[in-house]
């Protein structure tokens, strides 16, 4: 086992890699910007070095910062988390080279599944049904048009070096098309540095399932059953639970099974997530892999009663799965997650950033909250808006929503403003209690939510005027 | 406004301690704004528990003695520009590149951070005499760490 390992993250992830060191004796250093100074994680670790200024290319994204500190600090092993540096294969690979382990799979795979092109062709090749799409990055409209007709419409351009919702497009026509090929490509050269777009067939009503992998060195690959993210407001999940109400324990075996199939076309070590999407017929197609943590991993963590956290630690250390046989891993009751971000719903969702000045966190049986933030605490503007994830676990379906709905009645954070109310509204809805939500969920309820709460300076100034 | 005129307008912002300055000129109008640092946030916090790690906390506060300290006497703490291990000399035993009392320009080689094997130069930004070494031979330095006071 490793004596000490650093944390290349921030906010609560980092807090929660940190948590799991301590309880199995690793000794952990934390890096931060320098406006992270006062976050709960820097004060929790053993050491803490400032590796930059502000903007994330200055601190969490400077790979020479981090080496340095994690050389001046002399640890064994890196956890990267998620977001940042967690899929970057050049980063895996300094590590490698600077003898310091880095708490992931290996560069190779990371580079296989990171490719989104790439991920469908490796996926294609091992016999896992993919959604129907190019194989190859498109080079120009021609060819966009010829390839759309043969898929029929709608498709959707994304990104080859994507993720995370952005270069995403849905196209219903050829006119669209040709407009938004161009736009899609500068969008993806912005956000990752290289415009290659593909196109897929565009599945409507889709639900968004899935399985959470653990691989160790050793050969043995398992599934932590699947999420249902479905739930997500312009490709940004919003609400996840564990097990999905649309699969049953036929569809999850069937779909785990893929799952792992795909995972040993790239020899996967350490925890990774395949996701599909699952259509209203019943099948699922392969949609893409994420080599990391995901945020998410705790509604699984609640059902199983596995830590995925120090599985991965105990994976990169050389360690043999702590369940080691698919058929031996728990599935007990259900679990939910609410998202919190500094996000003002009436506002669509603006970044709210500022002083929590009043803050209250739910608590009681079957409630846990994974934050960093406290009373006091100032939420800044520079990294993403997630100040916490509350989640809850029942027996059944039916209890983890009235456990959450209780959670989020006495979940107070203020002044800023945040996503709480429209989680209120989510868990209200009929359609999310019958468990028949397909990804135009949020849409479709924000524009009813909006109408209800619509503020008055959410109007336009000529509106305002009269 | 040339870039020459924009680099004046920095220094100026700097040299006054400024962290925003708007200009109107001949039709033009340019706002600049400092980053926000670590300084600034020196706000209560409640009783969380930053039981260990008092560094943070520590850096922060020097900081602040620093900047109180450079309004009143004209002195210029020089901070690290990277995460690494700093080094006094060019050479194991060669004498270091500045101590208590050297006159140094801007532009001069004052330290040597060593960052993934390579070793950094680190060059003065102010002119002036140093009156403080504030780390020792073979530390490890974290990014903003005062290096150097100068008069």
């Amino acid at each position: 086992m490793f004596s000490k390992i650093l944390v290349a993250n921030r906010g609560e992830i980092a807090l929660r890699i940190i948590r799991a060191c301590k309880e199995i004796g690793v000794r952990t250093v934390a890096v931060y910007s320098e406006p992270d100074a006062n976050s709960p994680h820097v004060h929790l670790a053993d050491e803490a070095v400032c590796i930059g200024g502000a903007a994330a290319s200055q601190s969490y994204l400077n790979i020479p910062a981090i080496i340095s500190a994690a050389e001046i600090t002399d640890v064994d092993a890196i956890h990267p988390g998620y977001g940042f540096l967690a899929e970057n294969a050049h980063f895996a690979e300094i590590c490698q080279s600077c003898q310091i382990k880095f708490i992931g799979p290996s560069p190779h795979a990371i580079r296989q599944m990171g490719d989104k092109v790439a991920a469908r062709e490796t996926a294609r090749k091992a016999g896992v049904p993919i959604v129907p799409g190019t194989s190859d990055p498109i080079k120009d409209k021609d060819e966009a048009l010829k390839a759309a007709k043969k898929l029929k419409y709608p498709v959707i351009i994304k990104a080859s070096a994507g993720g995370g919702g952005r270069g995403m497009r849905v196209c219903h026509n050829e006119v669209r098309l040709v407009s938004a090929l161009m736009t899609a490509q500068h969008e993806a050269e912005a956000a990752f540095g290289n415009p290659a777009v593909y196109l897929e067939k565009y599945i409507e009503k889709p639900k968004h399932i899935e399985f959470q992998i653990l691989a160790d060195s050793h050969g043995h690959i398992i599934h932590l059953h699947e999420r249902d993210c479905t739930i997500q407001r312009r490709h940004q999940k919003l609400v996840e639970e564990a097990p999905s109400p649309s699969v049953d324990w036929k569809l999850r075996k069937k779909m785990g099974d893929v799952a792992i199939k795909a995972a040993r076309a790239v020899n996967y070590v350490n925890a990774g997530t395949i996701e599909f999407l699952l259509d209203t017929d019943g099948r699922f197609y392969f949609l893409e892999m994420n080599t990391r943590v995901q945020v998410e991993h705790g509604i699984t963590e609640l059902i199983t009663g596995i830590d995925i956290v120090k599985e991965q630690i105990r994976i990169a250390a050389g360690e043999k799965l702590t369940v080691r046989k698919q058929d031996k891993v728990p599935l007990r009751g259900h679990a939910l997650e609410c998202r919190i971000n500094a996000e003002d719903p009436a506002k669509d969702f603006a970044p709210c950033p500022g002083v929590i000045e009043r803050y209250n966190s739910p608590g009681g049986p079957g409630v846990r909250l994974d934050s960093h933030v406290y009373s006091g605490y100032k939420v800044l503007p520079y990294y993403d808006s997630m100040i916490g994830k509350l989640m809850t676990h029942g027996r059944n379906r039916g209890e983890a929503i009235s456990i959450m709905q209780r959670a989020l009645d006495e979940f107070i954070v203020e002044p800023i403003k945040t996503t709480i109310p429209i989680h209120k509204e989510i868990l209200k809805s009929p359609i999310f209690r019958r468990g028949q939500m397909y990804t135009d969920f949020i849409p479709r309820l924000i524009g009813e939510w909006g109408d209800k709460n619509a503020d008055e300076s959410a109007l336009a100034p000529a509106e305002k005027e009269r | 406004m040339n870039l020459k005129e924009m680099k004046e307008l920095l220094q100026l912002m700097s040299e006054n301690g400024l962290t925003e300055i708007e200009l109107e000129k001949d039709g033009l109008k340019i706002r600049l704004r400092k980053g926000v640092s670590g300084i600034e946030q020196t706000y209560v916090q409640d009783a969380r528990p930053p039981a260990s790690a008092p560094r943070p906390a520590e850096a922060a506060e020097s900081r602040e003695a620093a900047r109180a300290a450079a309004s009143a006497a004209k002195i210029a703490t020089i901070k690290s520009p990277m995460v690494g291990t700093f080094y006094a000399a060019p050479a194991p035993d060669a004498p270091p590149f500045v101590q208590v009392g050297s006159s140094i320009e801007a532009g001069q080689v004052i330290c040597i951070i060593e960052a993934m094997k390579l070793m950094n130069e680190i060059k003065s930004e102010v002119r002036g005499r140093v009156v403080e070494v504030l780390v020792n031979n073979g530390d490890p330095v974290e990014f903003g760490q005062p290096l150097f006071r100068v008069e």
